[in-house]
């Protein structure tokens, strides 16, 4: 009883408004890949029948205000409005123009205090006030002197505090969901793939990250990860994938064209989270949603070389993994968009990283060719030998690309020589290239354990 | 009225006591795993750093940590807590294998207990506001409640109004009630659940930032300059405030593929801004904000040597322990090369430590002077460049991966050694040419002109000895020597004329281009 007694005490303490403690406040959170989230905010409001203002706190300080709306049963929305004039003593001061205010001066000699009213006449890089007849600066004199104001004015909050004001039917509580978009709320996902040398299978899981920068705590929330990001006409603060590097090398060898039993919104992918959680502010939170083991692998090496590309020294070739998605031999999974982190297990049987890699949505059935690295061993030295002038823009180029191997057995690179736009033609090879595209020619080239292998190539082209 | 107040003062040391219970967190079974029995510390270069050496003070390399820990998990939902991880935890690649059942969801905590997030953590609640007489020392205690943090001031109501928090020029700070639920460190958590009581031992691994590595040769010249003693140290740096005791350690060489760019947010915190309005002057908000700090309290004093300690405390990476003796051993992982320290060793936080890589001696080299010249180039005179060359390989007391890093090239004289040059080596494998650059050689100078289309160039040789030289030309698109009065090879597609400077002459070499000029 007296504990009781002592809580109500407590919460005479508290502003009224409707905060997060509520016990009646059920929160949804959908969060889509590129920095936005849906949050879905119901709460009990209390409508006294008539005009009212009902206060919203713990929303999130980066909110759209434009993207606000608020349902509920039998009540008529006149405004709303998102106050984020915050309350500091600067702002105090500046309000508190014109109105009357209590200076405390404090004798530094004796503590003695002195009690006067002032009206604040001028905040302008100093605050002057007026006090009975006189004019006086406030602690011009460096002296301590203390400021109490009555009361703080109307809309100066601590935090970013939406407001609407409604008329409200019949009098009584009920239900009202608010939702609203935010950035500040990202996800993507995480993969931990363990590369088996012996049996070139690898076991791959994947855990979606959730952060939350958006300055509020969302308090045992339903939340639901959505694989996609929708276009926003008003891109403004909300930057979409603005630390995504353009990736030079292509990681979907093969789009797939399966569908798996995933629930779906449109062309997005959804993965909602099991059970409620609480995302807090400034936290990272991972849960699992894939966890698969000895999907085959293969481990090979790939070589690009740019449009007469010449090195001194031989420069490694790119350590790649590849692996299917499908139902078939593969991961049967579409992959959000998220970094693969590669692990090899050492002689003594730890895993060690060896490398990752960033990979965009995926759907399933694909064939994904991500590189972790360079090889130490396998290298490549691309040399222009010649340069021949036939005719007004005819060129031959001869190309040398020597390779080498300082492995114990035997490797197999993949050359490709890049920049043949137009009518460029191979004149003479020493060795069968295929076309993968105008642009790049490709040859797959084996070189034997702690050996070299040679490549030559006549390219005839306009430029 | 005094007693009012006091009895105002016993009512909110009893609220915050409720509000301490009330902030506790309301999860399942809070559970601390052990300190680690087992560490092990796989450290990986800066992936861009290239050869240049590491700077002590900013690493960019990263290392795999795994940990071994042991926890005690009651039946049910338990929340798990891993303390004592690294700073630079990367949270996306925590992986944790030997938990029974599953793991529900794993957290890490960013915002971190800090002055202003103590603050923050208080808004709306009760607070004692303690006020010092500077003189006399008496100190006056006033229950209130934070009302704003906001944009760097503070904002208070006691029961005679509202006041601002440093604004008056008296002594004037929080004593904040009961605890709080704000870690020091990042923690991080896993969120797990157990049909029964069980004791497990759990492996965490994560990449963290903070670490790198780097090898030091020293080769030294022989007299005669017929062959190299090669030695090497691995250099590796713990820059974080963790350290890793009686760990395996690990180095791996090559490069290995990052994706940058996202940061998990962290909130590192800091003081308490107490930012006023204009206050008793009638010059900008710079000096008013400095005027608020001159009359901050002993306590928001400290706070600012906190600060100058932490700013300072990079410098003191010094602690360099060099663990002679037993060398590295290396081995093969996938196509990268892992070294490992032989024994269990301790990387304190904020240390180096070196270990031996490789001890070669006798390794035959071919002294040989160089040039690089665009074709048709004019040049005053100008030194030739040195070099060292040898194979990289067994018959030559190499044949071993050598990873990238800093050379300093050493010779003796009169039993002193004296450096030659330092330079750089990249990634070499097996079987790969190895040149040490010995930088230049005023002794053998190249002089080079165009007279009439022909192009000529003078190398003339000062020693007492002949030396071989190797002259480089750069052709223009399509160009080619359609005649030189020595003989040509080609190099990585480009000419190259190999000669013999006898002692105390000078070579003329003549060569002319098609197309004419270039």
């Amino acid at each position: 009883m007296p504990i009781r007694l002592m809580l109500v005490g407590c919460l005479l303490w508290l502003p009224i408004s409707f905060s997060s403690a509520a016990a009646d406040r059920s929160l949804s959170v959908t969060i889509y890949t590129g920095d936005l989230a849906l949050i879905q905010d119901r709460r009990d409001i209390e409508v006294k029948g008539g005009r009212q203002h009902i206060e919203f706190q713990d929303v999130s300080a980066q909110m759209g205000p434009e993207t606000v709306s608020l349902t509920a049963a039998d009540i008529g929305i006149v405004e709303q409005n998102f106050d984020f004039d915050l309350l500091t003593p600067a702002k105090l001061m500046e309000k508190a123009l014109g109105q009357e205010i209590t200076v405390v001066r404090v004798n530094p000699a004796t503590g003695a205090e002195t009690r006067e009213k002032a009206e604040v006449l001028a905040t302008n890089g100093g605050v002057v006030l007026k006090i009975g007849q006189r004019i006086e600066v406030l602690r011009d004199d460096g002296l301590p002197v203390r400021v109490i104001f009555d009361k703080v004015p109307e809309n100066l909050r601590a935090r970013p505090t939406l407001s609407v004001t409604v008329v409200g039917g019949h009098a009584g509580t009920r239900p009202a969901t608010l939702s609203y978009l935010t950035p500040g709320l990202g996800w993507r996902a995480d993969y931990v793939a363990l590369y088996n040398e012996a049996d070139s299978k690898i076991d791959v899981q994947g855990w979606v990250t959730l952060t939350n920068s958006s300055g509020v705590t969302y308090e045992n929330a339903q939340t639901l990860l959505v694989a996609g990001s929708p276009t926003l006409v008003d891109g403004e603060g909300r930057p979409q994938n603005y630390y995504r590097v353009p990736q030079a090398r292509p990681t979907l060898q093969q789009p797939g064209t399966e569908s798996g039993s995933r629930e779906r919104l449109g062309d997005y992918y959804l993965y909602p989270l099991a059970e409620r959680t609480t995302i807090a502010n400034l936290q990272t939170k991972q849960v699992s949603f894939l966890d698969v083991h000895d999907v085959p692998a293969e481990h090979g090496y790939e070589f690009r070389n740019r449009w007469l590309g010449t090195s001194e020294t031989a420069q490694s070739a790119k350590t790649i993994y590849s692996f299917s998605t499908g139902t078939h031999a593969g991961l049967g999974d579409q992959l959000p968009a998220g970094v693969l982190r590669f692990y090899l297990r050492d002689k003594r049987g730890d895993p060690q990283f060896i490398g990752e890699s960033r990979i965009d949505h995926t759907p399933m059935g694909s064939t994904l060719s991500l590189a972790t690295g360079d090889a130490f061993d396998v290298k490549v030295r691309a040399v222009v030998d010649k340069r021949t002038h036939l005719g007004s823009a005819d060129w031959q180029s001869d190309m040398r690309y020597e390779l080498s191997n300082a492995l114990p057995r035997p490797v197999t690179v993949k050359l490709l020589q890049d920049g043949l736009w137009g009518d460029s033609r191979i004149t003479a090879e020493s060795q069968k290239s295929t076309r993968r595209s105008a642009d790049t020619a490709e040859w797959s080239v084996t070189v034997p354990a702690n050996g070299k292998a040679s490549v030559t190539a006549s390219f005839d082209t306009r430029y | 009225m005094r007693a009012r107040r006091s009895m105002r003062l016993g009512g909110s040391l009893e609220c915050a006591l409720l509000w301490a219970l009330a902030l506790a967190p309301a999860t399942a079974a809070d559970i601390l795993a052990t300190s680690p029995t087992d560490l092990s510390v796989t450290v990986y270069r800066a992936p861009e750093r290239g050869s240049g050496s590491i700077v002590l003070d900013a690493l960019g390399g990263f290392a795999l940590i795994s940990e071994t820990r042991t926890v005690h998990l009651p039946a049910g939902t338990s929340r798990l807590r891993f303390e004592g991880v690294a700073d630079g935890i990367e949270p996306a690649s925590v992986i944790v294998t030997g938990l029974p059942d599953g793991i529900i969801e794993k957290n890490r905590e960013g915002a971190l207990l800090s002055p202003s997030s103590l603050l923050g953590a208080a808004l709306d609640k009760p607070v004692t506001l303690l006020r010092t007489d500077k003189k006399t020392g008496k100190l006056s205690r006033v229950a209130g409640t934070i009302r704003s943090d906001a944009g760097g001031g503070v904002v208070f109501a006691t029961a005679e109004g509202i006041e601002a928090l440093r604004c008056s020029g008296l002594a004037e700070t929080f004593s904040f009630a009961g605890v709080t639920d704000l870690a020091a460190t990042p923690t991080l958590s896993v969120q797990v659940r157990s049909a029964e009581p069980v004791t497990r031992t759990v492996t965490l691994s994560y990449l963290a930032r903070g670490f790198d590595w780097a090898a030091d040769y020293r080769a030294t010249v022989s007299a005669d300059g017929k062959t190299l003693d090669l030695g090497g140290w691995v250099t590796l740096a713990n820059g974080n405030g963790v350290g890793f005791p009686a760990a395996h350690a690990q180095m791996v060489a090559g490069r290995v593929n990052r994706e940058s760019g996202e940061v998990e947010p962290l909130d590192l915190g800091g003081a308490i801004l107490a930012q006023c309005w204009p206050q008793g002057t009638t010059s900008d908000r710079a000096a008013i904000l400095q005027m608020g700090l001159d009359s901050l309290t002993a306590g928001a004093g400290d706070f600012e040597m906190a600060k100058t300690a932490r700013m300072a405390a990079p410098m003191a990476l010094q602690a360099i322990t060099a663990a002679a003796g037993k060398k590295v051993a290396q081995e093969q992982l996938g196509d990268l090369k892992l070294y490992r320290v032989p024994d269990r060793t301790t990387m304190a936080s904020r240390q180096s430590k070196q270990v031996r890589l490789l001890d070669r001696t006798g390794i035959p080299v071919t002294l040989i002077y160089g040039a690089d010249l665009a074709a048709g180039e004019t040049r005053a005179p100008a030194a030739a460049s040195r070099l060292l060359r040898t194979m990289n390989s067994r018959s030559n007391h190499l044949g071993l991966p050598l990873p990238s890093g800093h050379i300093a090239v050493f010779a003796d004289r009169a039993g002193e050694s004296l450096l030659l040059n330092e330079s750089g080596v990249r990634d070499l494998a097996v079987d790969e040419e190895l040149e040490i650059n010995l930088g230049d050689a005023p002794d053998v100078q190249v002089t080079a002109a165009q007279v009439n289309h022909v192009n000529r160039v003078d190398i003339s040789n000062a020693r007492a000895t002949q030396v071989r030289f190797e002259l480089r030309l750069r052709l223009p698109e399509g160009g080619r020597v359609v005649h030189a009065d020595r003989s040509m090879g080609t190099k990585s597609g480009r000419p190259i004329f190999r000669l013999t400077l006898p002692a105390h002459e000078t070579v003329t070499l003549r060569y002319q281009t098609q197309p004419i000029g270039g």
